[in-house]
């Protein structure tokens, strides 16, 4: 089993978009603003007018934490297991998982771009792992 | 403003354990009677009640009007957001007074975590899963869903799921920013966790007042979500605790020590909300605006206040509620801690009663009833001569009390 995301009409585009690999975030077409999570309207002009742009996937760690207790039996074969927060290269952060190094590996500030993994489906949560330079 | 325009009159609370064999409306009577017996106050002359809106306070004011035979409340009002309502109750319930819409406003919190589910467990029916919260313990083979509320949809699947999971997220980046190295926040977080153990000790109201808690052990405990240890996260529990606030007048009739309302706050700004994650400035806990209206409203400086009681749901807020409140640059709290602590001796004793960490949780109001305390001389661990206190929240929901 598996912790997956409901849909509002709001939600549905991004995890449409993330099940087919590509990651966005919502776009104000009057003042060009982008944010994220969604939202009804700009929260900066107000404009009903909003539509979803893709972004480059890359980032950076702005926080994270190593859960090593679970608190859903749903992980509790999962810890541990890295939660951060990303800061996308074009500004918005969200909620995501570091995969592809060892938790103890993860750093503040350290370069990830995003990658995909698939649950259900119906649903690919992006997750990011970090950037091999 | 409140200044002084409105007193406690009464404070009560229950035993605290991990369960009691009363419910919460059990519990809230308990308080609520042992709060009115304190003012001096018939429970028939209440006229006004502010509770933590559900779905964290699940004792409704019906509940209470009925089993203590109250004859007509003329205000009630509720304060959403869980901690965050902690100011606000006594904001509205000021407010209330001040401008006539009742004379005596009882504020309560009851809590049944025995019955009602563990707040660090997201699934076994705590308040924050009320969807994904399947009683069983037996993982179910279908798929949970997290519903679109809240922007949890988007933390949940990912295993962001409790408090203490956020304020590490918290700790890890205040480390980063201030460029602490890992021995540098665990000694930080560390003195608050036995500091406020030490106070426990002392309190015999405390849960763990027989537990000793020291460095070794505290090192020693097991990590639940980096950077935070086990000590470093607050208890999970029963019991209740309530305030009666009337007009300073009145107050002044019932009692020779009524402890004054000189300000009480409450703040919101976007992504500020318990939880919320997007914040532009993650560890800014609330505008600095909010903590220059509370002191400001209040008439006081930092200067002034001799004791605080902050909402501490894990350590890290201790430490940065010093800083969002004013009492220590942005920054320096970790240092402060070290150096200087919040024990007996320090400038500014913190979290008296042992806090959430060591007394029990109460979403707070315990954090008011020991300022009560500390201003009526009468707390296990006085400060002497308290004259002002500030009990506060970490999203700025505040006050400011004096004798």
């Amino acid at each position: 089993m598996a912790i997956v995301p409901g849909f509002s009409d709001l939600t549905r585009p991004y995890w449409e978009q993330a099940r087919q690999g590509r990651l966005v975030v919502q776009h104000c077409a009057a003042c060009d603003r982008i944010w994220h999570p969604p939202l009804p309207a700009c929260p900066g002009c107000q404009s009903a007018r909003t539509g979803w742009r893709e972004v480059s996937g890359d980032g950076t760690v702005y926080t994270f934490t190593v859960v090593t207790h679970p608190t859903h039996f749903a992980f509790a074969d999962q810890v541990p297991y890295v939660v951060a927060i990303v800061e996308l290269a074009e500004g918005p952060r969200l909620v995501t998982g570091i995969t592809g190094c060892a938790p103890e590996a993860v750093r503040v500030g350290m370069p990830v771009r995003v990658c995909y993994q698939r649950v259900t489906d119906d649903i690919t949560l992006p997750c990011f792992e970090p950037v091999n330079r | 403003m409140i200044r002084r325009r409105v007193a406690v009159a009464g404070i009560g609370q229950t035993e605290f354990a991990k369960a009691l064999p009363k419910t919460a409306w059990e519990l809230a009577l308990e308080a609520v009677r042992a709060a009115l017996a304190d003012a001096g106050v018939d429970p028939a002359d209440v006229d006004g009640m502010c509770r933590f809106a559900p779905p964290f306070e699940q004792v409704s004011e019906p509940m209470l009007v009925r089993a203590l035979g109250i004859r007509e409340l003329a205000f009630f009002a509720e304060a959403p957001l869980g901690g965050e309502a902690l100011g606000a109750v006594v904001a509205h319930a000021s407010a209330a007074i001040a401008c006539g819409l009742a004379s005596v406003v009882v504020c309560y919190r009851a809590i049944s975590q025995s019955r009602g589910g563990r707040f660090g467990r997201a699934d076994r029916g705590g308040p924050s899963s009320s969807s994904a919260g399947d009683q069983r313990d037996q993982a179910p083979a279908a798929d949970v869903v997290v519903p679109e509320e809240d922007n949890r949809s988007f933390a949940w699947p990912y295993g962001l799921m409790s408090p203490g999971q956020l304020f590490a997220l918290w700790a890890t980046r205040y480390a980063a920013v201030h460029g602490l190295t890992n021995e540098d926040l665990t000694q930080a977080l560390g003195t608050v966790a036995i500091t406020q153990r030490g106070y426990a000790n002392r309190n015999p109201a405390a849960m763990m007042r027989d537990r000793k808690l020291d460095w070794e052990s505290y090192r020693a405990a097991r990590v639940i979500s980096s950077p935070l240890r086990l000590f470093d996260l607050c208890l999970e529990n029963d019991g209740a605790c309530a305030v009666v606030l009337t007009s300073a007048e009145v107050a002044a009739s019932l009692r020779a020590d009524p402890v004054y309302v000189l300000s009480a706050t409450q703040s919101l700004s976007p992504y500020r909300e318990p939880m919320g994650i997007y914040t532009d400035d993650l560890i800014e806990l609330f505008p600095p605006a909010a903590a220059e209206r509370l002191f400001g409203q209040a008439g006081v400086g930092r200067g002034d206040v001799d004791v605080a009681e902050l909402y501490d749901a894990t350590s890290f807020m201790t430490l940065k509620g010093l800083e969002s409140y004013g009492f220590v640059p942005d920054g320096r709290a970790w240092r402060y801690l070290t150096e200087t602590g919040i024990g007996p001796d320090s400038p500014l004793p913190v979290n008296t009663h042992g806090g959430h960490l060591s007394e029990g949780y109460l979403h707070g109001l315990n954090g008011m009833t020991e300022a009560v305390r500390q201003l009526r001389g009468t707390a296990s661990n006085q400060v002497a001569g308290a004259e002002v206190a500030l009990v506060g929240a970490p999203s700025g929901s505040a006050m400011i009390l004096a004798r």
